[in-house]
């Protein structure tokens, strides 16, 4: 049991770095990202190709480390092009269509790996070696070590983020009323732009980690594993870091606790929408959340 | 048939003909496209009409599929199986919607996506529900695959004429008002949560009818492709692709994405692979789609059918509507007046009560702010009492208590009865009519609609039943729209009845409103705000109106008003609100000299000033 929750707790903080970005995004223009998990998806598999036949023209073989890098980069440069050419035309309009662009962005960047990178499972090495610890009865691989440690960086990071620095408090500025927050001198394009950014760089980090610590991913996994962390940043609250990083964790566990107690096939999808519909219909803006996330 | 729906039958047809022609394609393949299309259509019924997104149509698709091949291997025959495979399927598909009576938007789209990854992994894992090793035999009549082709066709036929009497009945007019002015639609006697419901079941059902054309083609299903979320995204691809809300364009993007993929192996002159590429354009085409304008291959349809239409018929096209309406003397039309106000009511009520509405000590309270409290107004049979105030007076709020939309302590007392804990709709059926300050209609729908839409509470048989066309619906439809009719008339709009609303200038729309609210017959008429934004002239225009709305209807009305002229010609008494409290009351002339008045009113400096502007 002890065992479960803590397997549950390194899948979950992979989920909970895919939920940061969500909530980051969600936060500032009110666009709910469903493309999250595919995002990082492909700078991870972009990555795994350049490490097995080199970089095209180059030649260059990159690293294991390498693989993580280009994910997060390539997903940060994703979130980069989609703010300005999808997003930002569409932040004024009824908050459904953006949520639909997104799933469209989703779809195509699924297909497109489908196509570039074949549909079987694709792993990469840990990126820190192949070692495990013992905790409390559970054994973690480096990778979910990795992982559990990730989030808690991204955690502290953010919330450094938000409290020392200026651009921090005028992305904050921007979740009231963007119009407002323009009057105010908030460069508020500058802020979607930045948490698109941000949001894709998490995405890749999150499809490396998941890439490596749980057995590999195929295309469209990273959606299915993007709904859990939707699932959480909802559980949690739309417009809460803090929540979004709890309900993911509690998603991550339910689901290893679940699935272990049960034999039947998909009783964790069960107990997640059971978990997700219950918090929004006792509480619409989620546990942590405020009223802008209902 | 409209050149736009022509073209579209054309197009498809094409596709089809010269599909069998040039590709190597059997005609069994398109009877997966023709059930594909039903399921977009299904989807498209919950998306424009109702404003839901669901991401879970292909696990519902899939439910509709295996029940009718579960149905089919227990023996049952061919039309009661897809007929329970339509019932599981609006059944799945009510519960996937029950999230949303409390919730909106965004986060129903995420339940759906829970619902649909729920089905994935627990509902199509098992095997008694997935039917595996089970067959539906196919009937004798179905057996060739153009009989079958036709039978997908007759069913396709079918969901268009479902919509079709959706958008005709009350059913339809009641999802656009639950879609675009939710808290309103209770007063037109429309129960928001019954009506979404109502919407996914409908949705359900026509998605559960594409699973049973997808069994009958198959007989059994193993692969769970068609079922899995990438699906449920590419459904709502062909939705957005094809335009929310035209089934012509619907359809024609279902073909595009799902038949050319099959027909061609290979595109002949790029030579890329048919079926990789086309899944991939659609999606970029969908955010094409979402970016460029949310209108698809319909807007398209409709450009070429307005050119056509041109072409063939040089000088018969439609005058464009006039920018305003002509002004009728009510006057002249009492015999129509008189047919209005005839509106069977509870005889209870005819209690000789001096007063056709007193408040009394009326207050309302949002969390800690009090809105309005201690406001206690009478307003006699024949009056036209004016309401004035400044912004945040209260006085809309206390509109809102009148016509149940605000939580409200006090009396609220209407020809002697008790209104404070009665439901909107009943109100409604009292005859308390309202307008509303930024117009409480449907814009995207025509101006007879709307004025149908008001109407709603006078038709009590339900929606549902209504879609079908039983019992008494079609006389209370057709009873509706003589009264419509009747009130554009009066209102000089009778030209205008087929524009859409939000086409029509400002002033027009707020007329529209007027008439909606006058077609229900009411004894008590609230106007908020009705000259805002309207010209001197056409204040004077509606100054008369309300007149003659007293004079030749007999309908007595409250009105919220700025225009001190207005006020002064056809109000009776006015009240004057001041932050929630009554500061002033008596003749018009009265209240507005009163310094108080001119001090809350028309603006504190201006009147330390001794200068007014307005």
């Amino acid at each position: 049991m002890v065992a479960r929750v803590v397997t549950g707790l390194a899948a979950g903080s992979a989920y909970a770095i895919v939920a940061v970005g969500v909530v980051l995004i969600f936060k500032c223009s009110k666009v709910l990202s469903v493309a999250q998990g595919e995002i990082g998806a492909f700078g991870f598999f972009l990555g795994l190709r350049w490490a097995d036949r080199g970089i095209p023209g180059v030649g260059w073989h990159i690293s294991r480390f390498g693989t993580l890098v280009v994910a997060v980069v390539v997903g940060a440069l994703i979130g980069l092009v989609l703010e300005r050419f999808v997003i930002r035309p569409l932040v004024s309009r009824p908050p459904l269509d953006a949520l639909i662009a997104t799933l469209g962005i989703a779809l195509f960047l699924a297909l497109l790996e489908k196509e570039m990178f074949g549909t079987a499972t694709q792993f990469a090495p840990s990126p820190v070696g192949q070692w495990k610890v013992e905790v409390l009865g559970a054994t973690l691989t480096s990778s979910r070590v990795v992982a559990i440690f990730a989030v808690v960086v991204v955690a502290v990071a953010a919330w450094l983020f938000f409290s020392r620095t200026k651009f921090g408090l005028a992305v904050l500025g921007t979740t009231g009323d963007p119009t407002v927050a323009r009057l105010l001198g908030v460069p508020v394009n500058r802020v979607y732009r930045f948490t698109w950014v941000v949001a894709g760089a998490l995405s890749g980090l999150a499809a490396a980690l998941l890439g490596s610590a749980f057995g590999g991913i195929t295309p469209f996994d990273m959606t299915r594993l993007a709904l859990s962390a939707l699932a959480g940043a909802v559980i949690g609250g739309l417009d809460s870091i803090g929540g979004a990083i709890a309900g993911s964790l509690a998603i991550g566990v339910v689901e290893a606790v679940v699935g272990g107690a049960f034999d039947t096939a998909g009783t964790p999808a069960v107990a997640v929408l059971v978990l997700v519909v219950a918090t929004l219909l006792l509480r619409p803006r989620g546990l942590f959340g405020t009223e802008g996330a209902a | 048939m409209r050149p736009s729906r022509a073209l579209a039958v054309a197009a498809v047809a094409a596709a089809f003909v010269g599909s069998l022609l040039l590709g190597d394609v059997k005609l069994s393949i398109l009877v997966g496209v023709v059930a594909v299309a039903i399921a977009a259509l299904g989807l498209d019924l919950l998306v424009a009409r109702a404003g839901e997104l669901s991401l879970a149509h292909a696990a519902l698709l899939g439910i509709g599929a295996f029940t009718t091949i579960n149905a089919g291997d227990r023996g049952w025959p061919w039309p009661l199986a897809i007929g329970a495979g339509i019932a599981v399927t609006a059944a799945a598909a009510t519960i996937a919607g029950l999230p949303s009576l409390r919730i909106r938007g965004l986060q129903v789209a995420i339940t759906t996506l829970a619902f649909q990854v729920f089905a994935e992994a627990f509902l199509f894992s098992r095997d008694d529900v997935t039917a595996a090793g089970r067959t539906l035999d196919r009937p004798a009549m179905l057996e060739g695959d153009v009989q079958l082709f036709l039978f997908s066709v007759a069913c396709l036929a079918l969901v268009l004429l479902v919509r079709r009497r959706v958008g005709v009945t009350k059913s339809g007019r009641a999802f656009g008002a639950v879609r675009d002015v939710e808290a309103r639609a209770v007063c037109f006697g429309i129960v928001p949560g019954s009506t979404k419901l109502l919407a996914y079941a409908l949705s359900g059902a026509i998605v559960g009818l594409a699973g049973g054309v997808l069994a009958m083609k198959a007989g059994s299903i193993s692969a769970k492709d068609p079922f899995l979320l990438l699906e449920s995204l590419q459904l709502v691809a062909i939705v957005v692709v094809g335009g929310a809300g035209s089934a012509a364009g619907i359809v024609t993007a279902a073909v595009l994405v799902k038949a050319l993929p099959q027909f061609y192996s290979t595109i002949p002159i790029v030579d890329l692979r048919a079926d990789r590429v086309v899944p991939i354009v659609s999606a970029a085409l969908l955010v094409l789609a979402i970016v460029a304008e949310p209108q698809g291959i319909g807007a398209l349809y409709r450009a070429i059918g307005r050119v056509a239409d041109r072409v063939l018929r040089p000088g018969g096209a439609r005058a464009a509507p006039e920018p305003r309406p002509r002004f009728v003397d009510l006057a002249a039309a009492t015999g129509h007046a008189g047919a209005l106000r005839d509106v069977p009511r509870d005889l209870r009520l005819q209690m000789p009560v001096r007063a056709l509405l007193e408040t009394t000590e009326v207050r309302v309270q949002y969390g800690g702010i009090i809105a309005i409290e201690n406001v206690s107004i009478e307003v006699r049979r024949g009056e036209i009492v004016g309401l004035i105030g400044a912004n945040g007076a209260g006085k809309s709020t206390l509109f809102h208590a009148v016509s149940g939309l605000a939580p409200a302590t006090g009396s609220i007392r209407y020809r002697g009865v008790e209104l404070v804990g009665a439901p909107p709709s009943r109100r409604s059926a009292l005859g308390v009519a309202r307008t509303f300050q930024d117009m409480g209609l449907v814009r995207a729908d025509t101006v007879r609609e709307n004025v149908l839409l008001a109407q709603t509470w006078l038709a009590p048989t339900p929606a549902g039943v209504s879609i079908l066309g039983l019992g008494t619906s079609v006389n209370e439809e057709r009873e509706l729209r003589r009264r419509a009719d009747l009130a554009l008339e009066l209102f000089g709009l009778a030209h205008l009845a087929d524009e859409r609303l939000g086409d029509l200038p400002y002033g027009t729309m707020r007329t529209v409103e007027i008439a909606s609210a006058v077609a229900a017959g009411p004894d008590l008429l609230l106007l908020d705000e009705a000259t805002a934004g309207l010209g001197p002239d056409e204040s004077h225009a509606l100054g008369d109106r309300m007149l003659a709305l007293r004079d030749v209807l007999g309908v007595t009305l409250v009105v919220i008003e700025h225009h001190v002229p207005v006020i002064s010609r056809v109000c009776d008494y006015v009240y004057c609100l001041e932050s929630g409290v009554q500061i002033a009351e008596g003749s018009p002339a009265h209240v507005i000299a009163q310094p108080q008045v001119v001090e809350s009113f028309l603006g504190r400096t201006e009147a330390a000033r001794g200068g007014v502007d307005r």
